[in-house]
């Protein structure tokens, strides 16, 4: 026991974790709590940066291929250790400037940025990688494979960090992976809605053809400024907040500003 | 038709079963909640005992959770420190409940503003569109918002004991009762969960040993030194501290946010025209939005908007208003709680599994009553006072014994006898078993996402 938490604090229907084997592939994820306030401490110190409010740190989604001794692991700390630290590409929350124009005013002594870092945890992570490396490839995901109803062998969905931006929008990092009989997709995706200024989705889709051992990892940034999406929005006839929560609908309206594809065939 | 009385009773249960009332009668009700509103001061006076809560955001199983482990309005007086409404899918039956207790039972029950009792934020997170949906058009949003902008910006705590009433409430099954302090202690701490089990026990001025010895200081203080021995997570009890003497307690200001550095007195909060939407800036939003932070002094935050406050700001303006304690609530902690700056501010959550996926547990804090004399007069013997002012504000001597915070308050400070933080009794609970209605499924639902 510690402090009066009970020991026991999984989030009801959470297994620890759950895994599947199929071709020589195994996957694995596990769903945790979000860790308390000892571990965070640990990982505010390894990181160097305040650890997002809701960080899954147990969480994982892993993909193993054991005769290769090749793997792809999605976990929080390795995401956020790509964030920006310094503070260089730092957004600022859309009233900042009439906020900083009145703080000048009354408080010039005040003007000590606390610890500056990139707080929207925007971040690149494609996966922590180990075993024979992808190479930059042309060739794109199959989609016409994944579109068939093939039926799912397992399934689920991670969630690695999320914060509320101090209620200036959302920035979530998740897992998604989806397990057929010949195939397997995984989509981490990382959404962060800064409102009244930007959008970012930065998809990082990871297939396997079972039979072929071949993996193909597929890197999607999108980004664009509110205002542009709020627009386009508004000459639909969608609900324009419901829109703006939703990734999969947003996709759509914000163009692709970065894209890569690689690939790997395991033996 | 008018929501007094029996109506007024009729309403208090069908909300209860988590049942939205007809949209003229939320009218009504927020008519009668801004008759009674503006007649409170913008720091409304409350006298222990009460019970303190954090943010609520709309978890109303949860909250009906918190009515049972801590007691049912009017046997138990609460204190509500904002953030009603947003993120949950019940924050219409949530903050109506809780409206309509205030009115009926006014003197019972304080609900102070949170940042998202404000029409900016309940446009994005959600309760507008809850109200919508429930109703088909924005008026009974409308009406909340009118309420929102009458809502007290703090509460003042007079009158809470500084050690907790012995209890014979059982031990539960993880505790380690050795640890615990013997029975003519002052109890300064305590920690029971939602069964009223005790899991913790920390004597003032004790020698008695955390009940987790091993256990990761939650909230160590950047200046206290890092003891061997700590108390338990949450609490900014160290056994090297030796606990805190007894003395008078001083009062207990309780805000959502925190600090801002317009505001140095509490006569400075009641200046302020509160009657009005959140502001973006200002004493008013430093108020609903600031974040205690482990720094020296004021700072900004990296967004560009919002102040961090340190510990020397806390203690100075707790010493300078007779405080002995903030409550504030604004930021999830994972253990229900979290008191920082030796026990000068304490951060306290009750939205267990916020958001139906953190699976953090939600606390509140029960201030008791100081049984010996009721107003601003305590009680004193032989054993308490503290000897003149050498120790400070909850622990006083490290250690090695040397006085800390003395860099920090400064001589002026140290001269001075500082307040001794109320006995704190922390209630620890667990999200409410579900009745699944609109939550999200357990099992991820597979789909075929491309």
């Amino acid at each position: 026991m510690m402090n009066g938490a009970p020991v026991d604090t999984h989030a009801p229907g959470h297994d620890v974790a759950s895994s599947i084997s199929r071709n020589g592939f195994t996957i694995t994820t596990q769903k945790l709590p979000i860790l308390k306030a000892g571990p965070i401490d640990e990982m505010h110190k390894k990181l160097g940066i305040t650890p997002p409010e809701m960080i899954f740190g147990d969480n994982f989604a892993r993909i193993e291929h054991a005769a290769s001794g090749w793997n792809i692991d999605f976990n929080a700390f390795d995401a956020l250790d790509r964030v920006d630290k310094t503070g260089d590409s730092m957004l600022k929350v859309s009233y900042s400037k009439e906020w900083q124009q009145n703080r000048q005013k009354q408080f010039e002594d005040i003007k000590e940025v606390v610890k500056p870092f990139d707080w929207s945890y925007s971040t690149d992570y494609k996966g922590s990688t180990a075993g024979p490396p992808f190479r930059p490839s042309e060739k794109p995901i199959p989609l016409a494979l994944l579109k068939r109803p093939d039926p799912i062998l397992f399934f689920d969905d991670v969630i690695l960090y999320e914060d509320e931006l101090a209620d200036n929008g959302i920035a979530m990092l998740s897992c998604k992976i989806r397990v057929m009989p010949a195939r397997l997709l995984l989509l981490t995706r990382f959404f962060m809605r800064l409102d009244d200024v930007v959008f970012r989705i930065r998809d990082t889709r990871v297939f396997v053809e079972f039979a072929t051992g071949e993996v193909i990892r597929e890197y999607t940034a999108r980004e664009e400024k509110y205002e542009v999406v709020r627009k386009t929005l508004a000459g639909t006839k969608e609900d324009v907040l419901a829109i703006m929560r939703d990734p999969n609908r947003l996709a759509q309206y914000i163009p692709v500003v970065e894209q890569s594809l690689e690939n790997a065939v395991l033996q | 038709m008018s929501i007094g009385g029996s109506d007024l009773d009729k309403a208090i249960s069908q909300l209860r079963a988590c049942r939205p009332i007809p949209e003229n009668q939320v009218r009504e009700l927020c008519y009668k909640a801004r008759e009674l509103l503006i007649e409170e001061g913008n720091v409304v006076g409350v006298d222990a005992p009460v019970t303190i809560c954090g943010d609520i955001h709309g978890q109303f199983h949860d909250l009906m959770e918190l009515f049972r482990v801590g007691g049912d309005v009017p046997d138990t007086n609460y204190l509500f420190m904002g953030d009603f409404v947003d993120r949950g899918f019940y924050s219409l039956e949530s903050f109506l409940l809780l409206l309509c207790l205030k009115v009926r039972h006014p003197d019972r029950i304080t609900l102070i503003r949170g940042n998202h009792e404000s029409r900016q934020i309940t446009t994005v997170y959600g309760f507008y569109d809850e109200c919508l949906r429930k109703y088909g058009s924005a008026n009974v949003w409308r009406y909340c918002c009118e309420v929102f902008d009458y809502l007290a910006l703090g509460a003042l705590v007079t009158g809470a004991a500084t050690s907790l009433p012995p209890t014979s409430a059982p031990l539960a099954d993880n505790a380690n009762p050795d640890s615990f302090p013997s029975d003519d202690s002052e109890i300064e701490v305590e920690t029971l969960n939602a069964q009223g089990e005790i899991m913790y026990r920390y004597a003032r001025n004790s020698d008695s040993q955390s009940s987790n010895p091993t256990s990761n200081p939650a909230s160590s203080s950047p200046i206290a030194p890092t003891p061997s021995r700590t108390g338990a997570a949450g609490t900014g009890a160290t056994s090297s501290a030796n606990g805190s003497k007894s003395n008078d307690t001083g009062a207990v200001l309780c805000v959502h946010g925190g600090l801002s550095p317009l505001i140095d007195t509490i006569d400075k909060i009641r200046l302020l025209d509160r009657k009005q939407e959140v502001p973006h800036e200002g004493a008013m939003c430093d108020l609903l939005w600031s974040d205690p932070d482990e720094i020296d002094g004021w700072g900004l935050s990296p967004r560009g908007a919002g102040f961090l406050f340190g510990a020397d700001i806390v203690k100075c303006f707790n010493h300078r208003n007779d405080l002995s304690l903030i409550a504030r609530a604004h930021q999830l902690v994972m253990e229900g709680f979290k008191e920082m700056f030796d026990s000068t501010i304490v951060t306290v959550w009750s939205a267990p599994n916020y958001c139906y996926r953190c699976g953090n547990v939600a606390a509140i804090l029960e201030l008791g009553e100081d049984g010996s004399n009721a107003g601003f007069v305590r009680r004193s013997n032989g054993e308490r006072g503290g000897g003149g002012g050498g120790w400070i504000l909850g622990s006083n001597v490290d250690g090695n014994g040397n006085r800390r915070l003395s860099s920090v308050l400064g001589e002026g400070a140290l001269g001075q006898r500082a307040r001794d933080g109320p006995g704190r009794r922390y209630r620890v609970f667990e999200a409410a078993p579900q009745d699944s209605r609109g939550m999200p499924a357990k099992k991820p639902v597979a789909d075929y996402f491309l």
